[in-house]
């Protein structure tokens, strides 16, 4: 018992120096083609990136990336907007990224993280979990998607005071 | 333990609470997922609550070094459906980690994969309780044509690790890598080793077994990229090791095992294809070689999934393939090497506009699978096998499955599904029984005003053996995007014999950023179940159930 009281404790006092995750780590990643990279590499280094962790299973992470596809090029207009979509699919459905992206003609960039690396790094756990970044900052995140929300994200992009 | 379990919650509150002036490098997420069982198969769960609680915390000393801490809690009692081995609290992973100008070290619990994971994959699952993390060191080199891994230690088993000690070193070479004409080819190389001095059996004469303590995996993989095509093929060699037949390893039934994996696509604009084939043959390899045939499987070090379409409707998830690598003798009927055979994916964008697209365009894929025992020669008494290289032997499972989506207007949309699957419940289950079943679904979502939306679906699965016929549906609404509430039933209406079951699930959920929490009620089946916009896994159970989801 005195044991756990003292863990506790630890964990208690954690909160005192804890803040919320400021900015995208840089992780190892691919392109669907098999390429390595790293997450560094891909952020839209002078302007907004919508990071959006999905798989090929996940039916609410599909509908929501349809949605972005729609608005992507409208939202390019007003501001730099890169949409990354990070696909978690592992060793089982990983095969299908890369037909299912071309099949759909998503405009936006497409990339796996199999091991589940960059997610693990960003403390995700359920998908789909989108993150909007300024360069490498993390200034939105959220859980889930209900239908519309995308909209709310080009909101959160318009009000960011730089 | 409930003190200790409101201690925990308690002080996680407080952990989330905005320091927004602070300027710090810790960060991490909690996750707790709690069931209060009122009825359960298992008499110690009835009437019982039970949660898993996770706390993963990370700290940035600078850009080279990290340190990653995870304490789970399983208070007052684990979930259901989880191994024994998770259990009260601990510290389930704990790592420190440096990395500059490619090179990297991690001392502690290290998740990695190389190549596919056919050879060996660490990673974890928090609702398929797995996580078979390696607890050792790690030392990695990369740069841009290679990229070199090498690893040692012990595999995570719940609160303990394993005795079996693994090794393994992966190496990806960029042969080239052409960007004017699209081009990739790219080799890759891994041995993975598994040292486990098991102790004599305790029978009379006492024998030593008869294989090495080290049992070998040797993987060879290539994977070719030229503008729209692509191909990628991966063979591996497992070792002689002793099988495991009923708890028991006899020295008369040890066997090598094999792999291949080829997989060939186009992925044109509007248009991807994908063929894959497998055949695996006694491609079990666990830390502890006592874990093959065990329910929960820990400490398993290759990753061999199913490789068929993966459902998340509540009907098409009833009778899913498992796939099946390993040798299997559970009577002189029923005697399996492993598996063979095929996955196919066909996507098509139907052009918005065109007379099938109509205004807003729609999608379509078709997706097919047979897997089947390996063909050969079979013996139960001695126990032996010999097995042909390409031939089919009984089916295991096949599926055939068309989707189509389809956006009628700004505000309608819908999913239709159907699915054809015969499911061999003797060889994939090690039961009786054959079932051929065909699953309708139609998915719509209607958008309303002031972000409400609204998305109900309805569900049937036709099915002449087994249980018969079910039905399905379900409804959920969301009255903002944080907040949404749902109701679902699925009854299996010709069921006389077990009385017509049904099961429902009705709950609530709010959202806010990065925190979720949700509130369900019913009884279910084991699956995937999305609602809210997550998918999780739920084991059957009937009781009120609760999950918090925050990242901080």
């Amino acid at each position: 018992m005195l044991k756990k009281i003292k863990f506790f404790s630890v964990v208690f006092m954690l909160h005192f120096c804890i803040n919320a995750q400021e900015n995208v780590p840089n992780i190892a990643l691919k392109t669907i083609s098999g390429s390595s990279l790293q997450s560094s590499e891909i952020l839209n280094n002078d302007g907004f990136s919508i990071i959006s962790f999905w798989a090929t299973w996940c039916i609410p992470c599909i509908n929501e990336l349809d949605a972005i596809d729609e608005l992507y090029d409208s939202w390019n207009e007003n501001y730099n907007i890169k949409v990354l979509a990070i696909s978690t699919d592992d060793a089982r459905s990983k095969k299908r990224v890369r037909p299912m992206v071309s099949g759909k003609n998503w405009s936006f960039e497409v990339y796996s993280d199999t091991n589940q690396e960059f997610k693990r790094s960003l403390n995700v756990s359920g998908i789909p979990h989108t993150i909007v970044a300024y360069g490498s900052k993390i200034i939105h995140r959220r859980i889930g998607y209900s239908p519309g929300e995308e909209v709310d994200l080009f909101k959160i992009i318009s009000n960011y005071k730089q | 333990m409930l003190k200790n379990y409101l201690l925990v919650l308690t002080t996680l509150i407080m952990i989330n609470k905005n320091h927004s002036q602070t300027q710090s490098n810790f960060y991490g997420s909690f996750e707790s997922n709690g069931i209060y069982y009122q009825e359960n198969e298992q008499e110690n769960y009835a009437n019982e609550f039970a949660s898993n609680n996770y706390l993963n915390l990370k700290y940035l000393f600078n850009s080279s070094w990290n340190f990653e801490a995870q304490i789970e809690s399983y208070s007052p009692m684990r979930l259901q459906g989880y191994s024994d081995s998770f259990e009260k609290t601990h510290l389930s992973t704990l790592s420190i980690n440096y990395k500059k100008k490619g090179f990297g070290l991690t001392f502690g619990s290290i998740y990695e994969q190389f190549g596919s994971g056919l050879a060996l994959r660490t990673w974890e699952d928090r609702q398929l309780g797995i996580n078979n993390s390696i607890w050792g060191i790690r030392s990695t080199f990369e740069n841009k044509n290679i990229n070199l891994k090498l690893i040692g230690g012990w595999q995570k088993k719940g609160s303990e690790i394993s005795v079996g000690k693994v090794i393994g070193l992966d190496s990806e070479i960029t042969v080239f890598n052409s960007t004017e004409i699209y081009q990739n080819l790219m080799l890759g190389f891994s041995y993975v080793g598994r040292f486990e001095n098991l102790a004599f059996p305790a029978i009379y004469p006492p024998v030593g077994y008869e294989f090495n303590d080290l049992t070998s995996l040797f993987s060879a993989r290539i994977d070719y990229v030229k503008n729209d095509f692509y191909f990628g093929y991966e063979q591996i060699l497992k070792s002689e090791d002793g099988i495991t037949q009923f708890g028991l390893i006899l020295n008369d039934f040890i066997k090598k095992g094999s792999a291949h994996i080829m997989n060939l696509g186009v992925a044109k604009s509007g248009f991807g294809f994908d063929f894959t084939f497998r055949r695996l043959e006694n491609m079990g390899f666990f830390g502890d070689r006592f874990e093959q045939g065990e329910l929960f499987g820990e400490t398993t070090i290759n990753y061999l999934p199913a490789l068929t379409k993966q459902h998340d409707y509540l009907l098409t998830n009833i009778n899913i393939y498992e796939s099946q690598p390993y040798v299997s003798f559970p009577d002189p009927s029923l005697m399996k090497a492993g598996e063979i055979g095929f996955q196919i994916d066909l996507y098509y964008d139907i052009k918005k506009g065109s007379v099938f697209g109509g205004k807003y365009g729609s999608n379509l894929s078709l997706n097919f699978s047979s897997w089947y025992n390996l063909d050969g020669e079979y013996s139960y008494n001695p126990l032996d096998y010999n097995s042909d290289f390409l031939a089919f032997g009984q089916k295991y499972f096949s599926e055939q499955s068309v989707e189509l989506r389809k956006k009628w207007s700004e505000n309608f949309s819908n999913i239709f599904l159907f699915v054809n699957k015969f499911y061999n419940k003797r060889y994939i289950e090690e039961k009786f029984g054959e079932v051929n079943s065909q699953v309708i679904v139609v998915d719509n979502t209607i958008k309303l005003e002031n972000k409400k939306s609204l998305r109900f679906e309805l569900q049937h699965l036709f099915n002449k053996d087994d249980k018969k016929n079910w039905y399905g549906y379900g409804v959920e609404y969301n009255f903002n995007y944080n907040f949404s509430a749902y109701y679902n039933n699925i009854v299996n209406y010709q069921n006389i014999e077990d009385d017509k079951p049904s099961y429902y699930s009705f709950g609530t959920s709010y959202t806010k950023n990065s925190s979720r929490f949700s509130l369900s009620y019913g009884k279910q089946r084991g699956g995937l179940l999305c609602y809210g916009g997550i998918c999780r896994y739920v084991p059957e159970f009937k009781g009120l159930s609760f999950s918090i989801n925050t990242s901080f």
